[in-house]
């Protein structure tokens, strides 16, 4: 058996997991239609007159502009958190009920070394936020076609959907590292935990004006988030090094499951 | 002479300061069945996590077809098969995926993993659960399924805690088919068990194991058994208690 055919069968294994997966089918409905609602509902609701005091205050940004435009800025800074706590919960459940439950210890032993089970749930994960985050960015995007079809404005731009996919998939590289935190915890509540954990540090780090080299804080920021000014001040290395995680995550959890030891 | 195909040598481990094995030797050869019986606590599944490489002992070596357990080439671990504690059962696949999942993780391709999977199912008497998930299982019908996972490769060295904890009669009798099936192709086995009559039927060689120590070997004939494995732990426990006394004697 060669390294490929080791890493197929448990390609095969792990893609197999994550179709009966329950937080998966609940998060992937949630990501393809509940983010593409909320961003054409909240671009409604900025510029319809029930939007008033605070409401309107907080949608101020969507107010005007480029309609098609503003429902795929929306929908990226969405997806930016979205992905992000889709793909925790999923890493969490993927590793952490594993040795949770004790099934890490059957995958000792193996044809398929341990190194190789913990690089295909990594890959797995990835390409379903990939396809959450692209499917979520379509449906936003043929909603934001209706819309402007019906209201007779501009189709949705191109660097609009490059952007939203962008952010989506640079938030959801993000959820990698709780995979290795779910190896050391040993928890799946433990590794949620840690992911509500990071989430509140990066609002701090945001607070204090340190966010755009803080890998939690940039790809959420350079979606508008923050503001204008704030996405104008998020370049190529601040993005890089968000980038950077999800590979930074996988080595460091493949290497963990190789080492795995008192199972 | 014949190579063990599981073995432990001098194998020592402690958890948070309490000897869990102590300095204990086992080995298995080819075609033998090895039982390993002791009470609660005496160290039963600690060795079976040592020698497959679930654990680091403290102290000694462990060895699967002479190879370390925590670093096996994979064509040693194709012929290698375990259930210790939590099976290769996931609840949300089904009793047929399941098995597919186990044979494709054993090295098998996938059509040979879905004929192999499909005799498990009939050879364990699973077929009418066959797309039943396992998570709506029997416990019992969950431990078939967990045996099955572990031998639809048909190993040749493999290591079963306590296989028949859950079964049924029926169950028991195919899980002591398929264990004696495999010895007689010439697989190492070594199960730990607290049944004592099937360990009886079972077994080739009884080790008794007490405080994380060997304290003696059974013969399995016999209908007097459970009398002279107690006296076997009564008599190890008074030998530790005599030399308790002794070391303090000395002290004084």
């Amino acid at each position: 058996m060669t390294a490929g055919t080791a890493l197929r069968a448990a390609l095969a294994v792990e893609t197999l997991k994550l179709r009966r997966s329950t937080v998966a089918r609940v998060a992937t409905a949630l990501l393809v239609l509940l983010v593409p609602l909320g961003s054409v509902g909240m671009v409604a609701l900025a510029r319809s007159p029930q939007a008033v005091g605070p409401t309107a205050a907080k949608l101020a940004d969507y107010a005007a502009g480029d309609l098609a435009t503003t429902h795929l800025l929306v929908c990226g800074q969405v997806l930016s958190v979205a992905a992000l706590a889709a793909g925790g919960f999923f890493v969490a459940w993927s590793f952490g009920r594993e040795l949770e439950s004790g099934t890490a210890g059957a995958l000792f032993g193996l044809a398929v070394p341990r190194g190789t089970v913990a690089l295909a749930k990594c890959l797995v994960a990835l390409a379903w936020i990939t396809s959450c985050v692209v499917l979520a960015v379509a449906v936003t995007t043929a909603a934001s076609a209706l819309v402007a079809g019906v209201s007779g404005d501009s189709f949705p731009t191109w660097a609009g959907v490059r952007n939203a996919v962008a952010a989506g998939l640079l938030g959801g590289g993000l959820a990698l590292p709780f995979a290795w935190v779910a190896t050391v915890t040993r928890s799946q509540l433990g590794t949620v935990g840690a992911l509500v954990g990071m989430v509140a540090l990066t609002q701090i780090v945001v607070l204090l004006g340190g966010g755009t080299w803080f890998p939690y804080a940039a790809p959420s920021l350079w979606a508008g988030m923050g503001g204008a000014d704030a996405a104008a001040a998020v370049g190529p290395p601040h993005l890089m090094l968000a980038a950077a995680m999800a590979p930074l995550g996988a080595a460091a959890v493949v290497n963990a499951w190789r080492r795995l030891t008192n199972v | 002479m014949t190579a063990p195909a599981l073995q432990l040598d001098d194998v020592s481990h402690t958890f948070d300061g309490r000897a869990a094995l102590d300095r204990l030797t086992l080995t298995v050869l080819p075609g033998r069945v090895t039982a390993l019986i002791g009470l609660n606590g005496a160290g039963k599944t600690t060795a079976l996590r040592a020698l497959t490489g679930r654990l680091r002992p403290t102290y000694g070596v462990a060895r699967i077809l002479g190879h370390d357990p925590a670093g096996m080439p994979v064509d040693t671990a194709r012929r290698f098969g375990h259930v210790v504690d939590t099976p290769l059962v996931y609840p949300e696949l089904t009793v047929t995926e399941n098995l597919r999942c186990a044979a494709r993780l054993h090295g098998l391709a996938r059509h040979a993993a879905a004929a192999a999977a499909d005799a498990a199912v009939g050879r364990m008497g699973l077929d009418p659960w066959r797309h039943t998930r396992a998570g709506a299982l029997s416990m019992g019908n969950r431990q078939r399924l967990g045996i099955s996972g572990a031998t639809l490769h048909r190993p040749t060295a493999l290591i079963l805690d306590e296989p028949t904890s859950a079964l049924d009669p029926q169950g028991v009798v195919l899980v002591r088919e398929l264990v004696r099936g495999l010895a007689d192709d010439g697989a190492a086995v070594l199960v730990s068990s607290h049944h004592l009559d099937e360990v009886a039927r079972v077994a080739d060689e009884i080790v008794v194991l007490h405080g994380g120590r060997d304290v003696g070997r059974l013969e399995p004939g016999g209908t007097d058994l459970e009398q002279r494995f107690f006296a076997m732990v009564l008599d190890a426990d008074t030998r530790a208690a005599d030399s308790r006394k002794a070391g303090s004697g000395s002290l004084t």
